[in-house]
């Protein structure tokens, strides 16, 4: 019987991918592979791309996720340096650097990176409350200077490297943050009356600083206004007082004959008061009733 | 595989063979074994066609692909980046394909800082509903954030972000989005820790907001996170247990703004008040001035003039303006009450006495108004 070449080369090809499964196993960017020969982890791979092994049960390959994993623990408890009770839980982005320290610790269980998370939940424990033991409360609130909330974070996350370090667990972490920071529960009651009793305060203040502040304005516009009509008078006192330098001057002139600038004075200021509905009582001394009395006038007795 | 199966197949016909003639026997054999190859062509050749066409893949204008070809990424940096279109890889386990959504808006909220909720609540709008002071905060369940005067406020921030380096963000993260809100997380509580409750709910809430804001940047920054930050949002709000408490402050502020404004306004008046009356003082002194400068010299002017006439006989003169004058007076004074002396009546050597009733006529306005 002849044979197809096609049926052939089909027949080579897939000999051909059988062994390259069995030779071959790819390894993608995100991962990191032990390989295992007879059980016993001989090789470490982290760079990507196919590469060769031994086919089972010579050796054997396992995986794990090389990106950077996130991981929150628990809120726990720590007193810190001047006896307050604080809660705080810190998040966590570590990934695996050794996989073959890391392999012989972890990949025991079925899910290694929970395995290795709950052993750094129990580090991260221990690490926070020997930070927090070593800061006063006023470390983690206080306004921009003496704030040290970064710090305690670097102290902690520089606690748990060098445990981590210390255990050769393979992994490391990148970067540590403080997620939540609180306080026990019943602490918040008394939080709240201080807290309630500060807001008086401060509705107080502001309510007697208005009316200080606008006490200050109001006597303050009326000693201004004061100033104002002081000065006002001031001026008008000197204006008068110039009035009647410029009146003195004209004043000379009557010098020339005082006795009759008096007469016309007199005349004048006489003829002023009487201006209006007034009422005389005369009697005949006074001229030109003089004529009354039946007398000769004065002019008789200088005309002639 | 396929045709081994195909020619096992074929044998039990073959079996009962030899009783049948050999010629049309082998023949029909022929035949058959013949149209089941080009039937088992066909098939592998469609198989073919299905196991490349699967390679086919589009990308969405919001979103960028990668290939990655035997486990490593194909291209570096931006060449790696497949834009929106129809494109082509090979089939799994040669290629695979990861989308990432490049352009796209990504939005996080932070999870720690603010008190339970639910949407219900939210959209009723009873969620701020006050709670007596003693009720205390259960941080496993209320999120709150202390502030630098060890007061307890609730906060809660959305960012929004973009993917700025797909390569960073899917293949160093196991969950990137995660990282961001952690981060923000963290910024939140972090910028809390420095301000005073004031002045995150009132007087600097953009202060605290840019804080956060640059915290969670620093923090993706250093976490090469690969995304970038777009905006920021912030919301805080005093605990629902204070809530009557801030109330009052807020109000109080008003009401010293009230009085304040009050006192300003009375200060204008008694300011325009003062100006308006030494204005008028300075012009009385003025005219005053004025009057009396115009006075005397009119005095002097006349007295000028008359000067010389006085000269010329003075008594004469005297009499003359006394005369005249008086006899003005008397027309225009309204009564008149002339007295003769000597023994005009009375008892001797007592002093005369009259009476004079002095009754002013009412003012002119009467009359007017009589008609």
């Amino acid at each position: 019987m002849k044979r197809n070449p096609l049926i052939l080369a089909i027949g080579i090809l897939l000999v051909a991918i059988v062994c390259l499964l069995l030779f071959v196993f790819q390894v993608r960017k995100s991962e990191v592979v032990v390989v295992t020969t007879f059980g016993k982890p001989t090789r470490d791979i982290s760079q990507p791309g196919p590469h060769p092994k031994w086919p089972w049960p010579i050796e054997s390959v396992h995986r794990f996720d090389q990106r950077v994993q996130n991981f929150e623990d628990k809120l726990t408890e720590g007193l810190t340096q001047d006896s307050f009770n604080v809660l705080a839980s810190v998040y966590v982005g570590w990934d695996i650097t050794d996989p073959k320290a890391f392999f012989p610790k972890f990949a025991g269980s079925s899910e290694p990176i929970a395995e290795a998370e709950k052993v750094m939940d129990r580090m991260l424990s221990n690490a926070k409350a020997a930070v927090i033991g070593k800061h006063p409360l006023v470390d983690f609130l206080a306004p921009n200077e003496g704030n040290k909330f970064a710090e305690i974070e670097k102290e902690i996350l520089e606690v748990m490297q060098s445990q981590v370090k210390a255990n050769n667990y393979g992994l490391k972490i990148e970067f540590l943050g403080i997620k939540r920071l609180g306080l026990p529960e019943n602490v918040t009651a008394s939080v709240f009356e201080r807290m309630q009793a500060e807001r008086k305060r401060l509705a107080d203040k502001s309510q007697f600083e208005g009316e200080a502040e606008a006490q200050t304005i109001r006597a303050e516009a009326d000693r201004k206004a004061a100033v104002v009509l002081a000065d006002a008078g001031a001026q008008a006192t000197a204006i008068r007082g110039k009035g009647e330098a410029e009146a003195a001057k004209s004043l000379t002139v009557f010098q020339q004959n005082p006795e009759l600038a008096n007469f016309i004075f007199r005349l004048s200021a006489l003829e002023d008061s009487l201006k209006d509905k007034s009422t005389l009582i005369l009697d005949q001394q006074t001229p030109p009733f003089d004529l009354f009395r039946g007398v000769s006038t004065n002019l008789t007795n200088p005309a002639r | 595989m396929s045709d081994h199966d195909l020619q096992l197949e074929e044998k039990p016909e073959l079996a009962p063979g030899p009783e049948r003639p050999f010629d049309a026997g082998s023949e029909a054999l022929t035949e058959a074994l013949r149209s089941s190859f080009w039937i088992v062509k066909i098939v592998m050749f469609l198989l073919l066609i299905v196991f490349l066409g699967s390679g086919f893949f589009t990308v969405e204008p919001q979103e960028q692909a990668m290939i990655i070809r035997l486990g490593r990424p194909v291209g570096e940096g931006q060449k790696a980046l497949l834009g929106p279109g129809l494109h082509w890889s090979f089939p799994y386990p040669i290629d695979e394909y990861v989308k990432v959504p490049i352009s796209a808006i990504q939005r996080v909220g932070s999870t720690v800082g603010w008190y339970a909720t639910t949407p219900e609540q939210e959209q009723a709008g009873t969620e701020e509903a006050s709670l007596p002071v003693q009720f205390p905060l259960n941080p496993l369940i209320d999120g709150y954030v202390l502030t630098a005067d060890r007061n307890i406020v609730h906060t809660r921030a959305t960012l929004t972000y973009h993917i700025s380096d797909p390569v960073a963000y899917v293949f160093n993260f196991v969950n990137a989005s995660n990282a961001v809100q952690s981060a923000l997380d963290n910024a939140l509580i972090y910028a809390a820790t420095q301000f005073k409750v004031d002045d995150i709910l009132t007087r600097d809430v953009a202060g605290f907001k840019e804080a956060v804001r640059k915290r969670v940047v620093d923090l993706v920054g250093q976490q090469n996170l690969g995304v970038e930050v777009e905006e920021c949002l912030v919301q805080s709000r005093p605990p629902r247990q204070l809530k009557d408490a801030f109330d009052s402050v807020l109000k109080a502020a008003l009401a010293r703004q009230k009085v304040l404004e009050d006192a300003h306004s009375y200060e204008a008046q008694v300011s325009s008040k003062a100006g308006a009356d030494a204005r008028s003082l300075v012009n009385f002194a003025e005219s005053d001035r004025s009057r009396l400068v115009n006075e005397v010299r009119s005095q002097a002017d006349r007295f000028n003039d008359l000067l010389p006439k006085f000269r010329q006989n003075p008594s004469l003169f005297v009499q003359q303006r006394l005369t005249e004058t008086l006899g003005r007076v008397l027309t225009n004074a309204q009564e008149k009450i002339f007295v003769t002396d000597g023994n005009g009546g009375g008892a001797a050597g007592l002093p005369k006495e009259f009476r004079v009733l002095l009754n002013r006529e009412p003012p002119k306005k009467s009359d007017e108004t009589k008609p």
